[in-house]
């Protein structure tokens, strides 16, 4: 692995701009749904290419996967991936609150994916003055099948197709949890090494007004 | 007299975010916590006038403070500062005895008028 990792005060930086944008999307989410969303202090790890995959894996143990690229200005990109795991894919759209046959169960998670990337990563760029732009959300997977293994290998080829280099990654995790309704939603952010530097220039230019 | 004050938040950034927007008068004696624990232990020993609290901490994290202090009966001005913005947890935090809720990343105006409002400076 490359030596990109974050000093304390970095990471401590990275992890409070993260803090602001999971909080704002964290209050789309519980306005979309009508409910009260729990939050958790978000991890923060760089992993290898190796790791990565089997991080991946585990994840993967989910009801459904949205994916949607993010770029920014100043070389800051990254993959964001969605991860469901609501107790059953049902109860999803008795959440979503749509009309039977109005969308959907994947057009509904394709909404729902959209609203959380998109809100949480513009508050996350307006910290540090840029600019994201997005791809389309992409259903990866969706569990109407219970086929764990063409998830995970979905899930990879997806992320090995991208044009970034994984060999190292910044992986960012944060986990929305609606209680009431026993849904639970992970936020995966996958940064590339370039881009971890270049976000680390970002930051140290933050560090220095205090 | 300056007041006490106690900043709670498990960032560093965060903490130093509030300290350096303080007014003079609430900048002379101020004490730092990076848990809720921490925070607890400091407001059963000593007396403290304010306290600027943030929600999303590990072991022990704001809404636990709140009914710490609650709970021993420890009378302080608690000013939450959280990025959980939700209405409903801005409702929970007054209801636990919160003077105010203010967003991340608190700005000078925003403290200043809540500090102005509830008399401590």
């Amino acid at each position: 692995m490359n030596n990109v990792n974050l000093n304390e005060d970095q990471q401590d930086c990275l992890q409070e701009i993260i803090n602001v944008a999971m909080g704002q999307a964290s209050d789309q989410l519980a306005r979309y749904l009508d409910t009260f969303v729990y939050l958790k202090v978000p991890s923060i790890e760089q992993v290898s290419a190796q790791h990565l995959s089997d991080t991946l894996k585990y994840e993967a143990q989910s009801v459904a996967v949205v994916s949607q690229g993010f770029f920014g200005y100043e070389g800051i990109r990254g993959e964001a991936l969605l991860m469901y795991q609501p107790k059953d894919s049902d109860r999803l759209a008795d959440l979503l609150g749509y009309e039977p046959d109005e969308l959907s169960v994947e057009e509904q998670i394709i909404d729902l994916s959209s609203i959380l990337t998109t809100t949480f990563l513009n508050v996350f760029a307006s910290q540090i003055d840029n600019q994201m732009s997005y791809s389309a959300p992409r259903l990866l997977f969706s569990s109407n099948a219970d086929n764990n293994t063409s998830s995970q290998s979905s899930i990879s080829e997806h992320i090995q197709h991208n044009s970034f280099n994984w060999d190292t990654a910044l992986k960012v995790k944060i986990s929305y949890q609606v209680t009431d309704y026993s849904f639970n939603c992970d936020m995966i952010l996958l940064i590339p090494e370039s881009a971890i530097i270049n976000i680390t220039s970002v930051i140290d230019r933050i560090l220095e007004e205090y | 007299m300056s007041l006490s004050v106690l900043i709670c938040d498990d960032s560093n950034m965060a903490r130093k975010q509030v300290l350096r927007i303080l007014p003079e008068s609430l900048s002379e004696n101020v004490q730092l916590a990076t848990n809720g624990v921490e925070a607890l232990e400091i407001l059963n020993n000593q007396p403290i006038d304010v306290l600027f609290l943030d929600l999303t901490m590990p072991i022990v994290d704001g809404v636990g403070v709140l009914q710490g202090i609650k709970e021993a009966g420890i009378s302080v001005n608690v000013f939450v500062i959280s990025a959980d913005i939700q209405p409903e947890m801005q409702n929970k935090v007054l209801e636990l005895g919160a003077k105010a809720f203010l967003r991340k990343p608190v700005q000078l105006d925003v403290l200043t008028t809540h500090l102005k409002q509830h008399d401590i400076i």
